[in-house]
């Protein structure tokens, strides 16, 4: 069989890739030609090059793999990226929006924005590293302005908590927020399910309609990607 | 004040420049920054700091001009450096609604500033600025810290040198009321325990010693001894201080735990791929050695390979006896644990890959740690197979190699 690559159905940005076995995957085009971020394959077809995006390693691909109904990263959003690591789904999210978006990334580990800063951003211009702590939104309040989507996948206890002051701050108004809920490192004791639940609680508490819950299983164990749009 | 009104200006930082926006929000004025990222992010961590920067002075005495007599700032140190140092009325308030209009139109304000000549250009110009301002602040975060790792390495080596020291002197002094303990109990820190919990010897019962963990064979066997001991009976005085001296040894051996559990972090963070392959201990030393973990990158593998030995390489270079062929890198299990003629091989191949591992850590911050420490197992297979006896005395290849090279 032929590679083949066409635009996913429904969410712009996004590709799907049929390989030479005829398994499909998904894709991004790639913003920095050449470049590969954390070992991923890259495809070219009619000139264009692709990257194949691992939903076992990003839960953003295995949240859309898992039947997300919207995807709020589109071409041209500007999105503001709690938790951005060394940068895996981060760099998808970059190709997805291209130039005419902007993603602010911001990740409290030095080692980790080290590799993002070095490996990620120097090759694209649409992504902005951020040293700080999420915890303290207005201490980056002198770079980022006000954003489409918050994308927040930061492992710590309320999360959603978190999440929230930055919106106060940075998310317009009918802006959405994506939030990667691991039930495990907020409170081990718990049932899972629970703990997704309470999450969910902040969230409209705090001004957000929920409108999806998917869990990200075979993917990742033990979480679930919420997403939700601010009516604040 | 005019006319009796409080007018007050909200004034706000970002990468364009220090903005003033006025009672309605509007943008009032504005002190623009120059074109040039380096300079905009030390200026804007000089901010941060609460430390007063000329384009905000400026601004504030235009503003002041203008008649502006209050003045609003989202971030309280720099609320402070402004009441501090130009003597005017300050308020704090988290998010404004000057801030709402600056974060919903940053583009428009810095082409209406001049600052930008299309608002499309703003994305760049931020790209630009969080690249210097992030290298800055991830240089200051990683600065020094191991040198951190060095005191702690240390402070944990004097430690145990100190609680040898100590438990020397315990065990003599206990000894004199219950020598036999002294072979019967190996381990320094179980020793101080049992005398701290139990004291005197009569104590040592079969049930006390189980409670204090003692496996019952041996239990028992201690509880015998002590009855059938021949040291001296002490007075309650005499038993006590040494009691108390053993409790304070416990905790110099809990603080070393601490300190051990705290090593390992910091070395998770300074140097990952050390870690991985070495251990933090040894990692540690080998930094320690170095003088910091900078140093240790820039050694060659044969350098690092005998680093700690430095006595026996320097004799080995004036007596022309053999050179070292290892040093602190003998703690490792995967050396020390091998038969003796591997050792040397397994030393280079271990300094070798230490090698790699310090300059990933401080020049790149990857994490490879992994696959070295894969690599480095596989490799110590293949000698371990390839070499199952030793090979022959030095003193005979030599003379081999002598009446080859005669003939
Ligand atoms: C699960 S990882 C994110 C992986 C990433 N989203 C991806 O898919 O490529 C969580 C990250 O959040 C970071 N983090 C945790 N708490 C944070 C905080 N308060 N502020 C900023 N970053 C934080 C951690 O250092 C870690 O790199």
């Amino acid at each position: 069989m032929e590679v083949e690559v066409r635009s996913h159905p429904e969410f712009p940005g996004i590709y799907e890739v049929t390989l030479e076995d005829g398994s499909t995957r998904l894709a991004t085009r790639n913003l920095a030609p050449g470049r590969v971020v954390y070992g991923e394959k890259l495809i070219t077809y009619e000139g264009v090059e692709y990257r194949l995006w691992d939903p076992y390693r990003s839960k953003l691909a295995a949240a859309i793999l898992k039947g997300l109904e919207v995807v709020p990263i589109k071409p041209g959003c500007r999105v503001l990226y709690l938790g951005a690591a060394s940068g895996t789904t981060a760099s998808h999210v970059s190709d997805i929006i291209g130039e005419g978006g902007h993603v602010y990334c911001v990740e409290f580990a030095p080692r980790a924005i080290r590799e993002l800063l070095n490996n990620v951003c120097r090759f694209r211009l649409n992504m902005s590293p951020i040293l700080a702590d999420a915890r303290l939104p207005s201490g980056y309040s002198t770079l980022v302005g006000k954003v489409d989507v918050i994308y927040c996948d930061i492992a710590q206890p309320e999360q959603a908590k978190i999440l929230a002051d930055n919106a106060r701050l940075y998310l317009k108004r009918d802006g959405w927020i994506m939030l990667a809920i691991k039930a495990r490192s907020i409170d081990v004791t718990k049932e899972p399910k629970e703990l997704y639940e309470r999450e969910i609680k902040t969230l409209k508490k705090n001004n957000f309609e929920v409108k999806e819950v998917i869990r990200l299983e075979p993917y990742e164990k033990d979480h679930v990607m919420v997403t939700a749009e601010y009516k604040g | 004040m005019i006319g009796g009104i409080l007018v007050r200006a909200t004034v706000l930082g970002c990468v364009i420049g220090i903005l003033g926006f006025g009672e309605d929000n509007n943008l009032v004025d504005g002190v623009t920054f120059p074109r040039d990222a380096a300079v905009v992010a030390e200026k804007l961590e000089e901010l941060e700091a609460g430390k007063l920067i000329e384009e905000l002075e400026e601004l504030i005495e235009r503003l002041r001009g203008k008649g502006y007599t209050t003045f609003v700032f989202e971030r309280p140190k720099i609320a402070q450096a402004v009441q501090e140092k130009l003597e005017v009325e300050v308020r704090i308030e988290s998010i404004t609604e000057a801030g709402e209009v600056l974060r919903g139109n940053m583009g428009k304000l810095a082409v209406e500033l001049g600052f930008l000549e299309d608002e499309a250009e703003l994305a760049g110009w931020i790209h630009e600025v969080s690249m210097e301002l992030t290298r800055r602040r991830v240089r200051r975060a990683t600065e020094k810290r191991d040198l951190v790792v060095v005191q702690t390495i240390q402070m944990i080596d004097d430690s145990e040198k100190t609680l040898n020291l100590f438990m020397n002197r315990v065990r003599e002094w206990y000894g004199l009321h219950f020598p036999e303990l002294n072979r019967l109990v190996e381990k320094h820190e179980t020793y101080a325990r049992l005398v701290s919990k139990l004291g005197r010897r009569e104590n040592f019962t079969p049930e006390n010693l189980m409670k204090e963990g003692i496996p019952e064979e041996r239990a028992s066997r201690m509880a015998e001894a002590a009855v059938r001991s021949v040291g001296a009976e002490l007075q309650d005085v005499d038993i006590e201080k040494i009691r108390m001296l053993c409790g304070e040894i416990l905790k110099l051996y809990r603080v070393k735990s601490t300190l051990e559990e705290y090593l390992r972090e910091l070395m998770d963070e300074v140097a990952p791929n050390i870690s991985a392959l070495a251990g933090a201990t040894l990692g540690a030393r080998l930094i320690a050695l170095a003088g910091g973990l900078d140093n240790l990158a820039k050694m060659p593998a044969s350098t690092v390979q005998v680093l700690g030995a430095e006595k026996a390489l320097f004799r080995s270079l004036k007596t022309g006896s053999r050179p070292p062929k290892h040093g602190v890198i003998f703690q490792h299990s995967l050396i020390h644990g091998s038969k003796r003629w591997l050792r040397g091989k397994i030393a280079r191949l271990l300094a070798g890959k230490l090698a790699i591992a310090a300059r990933t850590d401080s020049f790149s911050g990857k994490f490879i740690g992994d696959r070295l420490r894969e690599d480095l197992e596989r490799r110590v297979r293949e000698i371990r197979e390839k070499y199952p006896k030793p090979k022959p005395k030095p003193a005979v290849r030599a003379r081999r190699r002598l009446a080859r090279r005669r003939k």
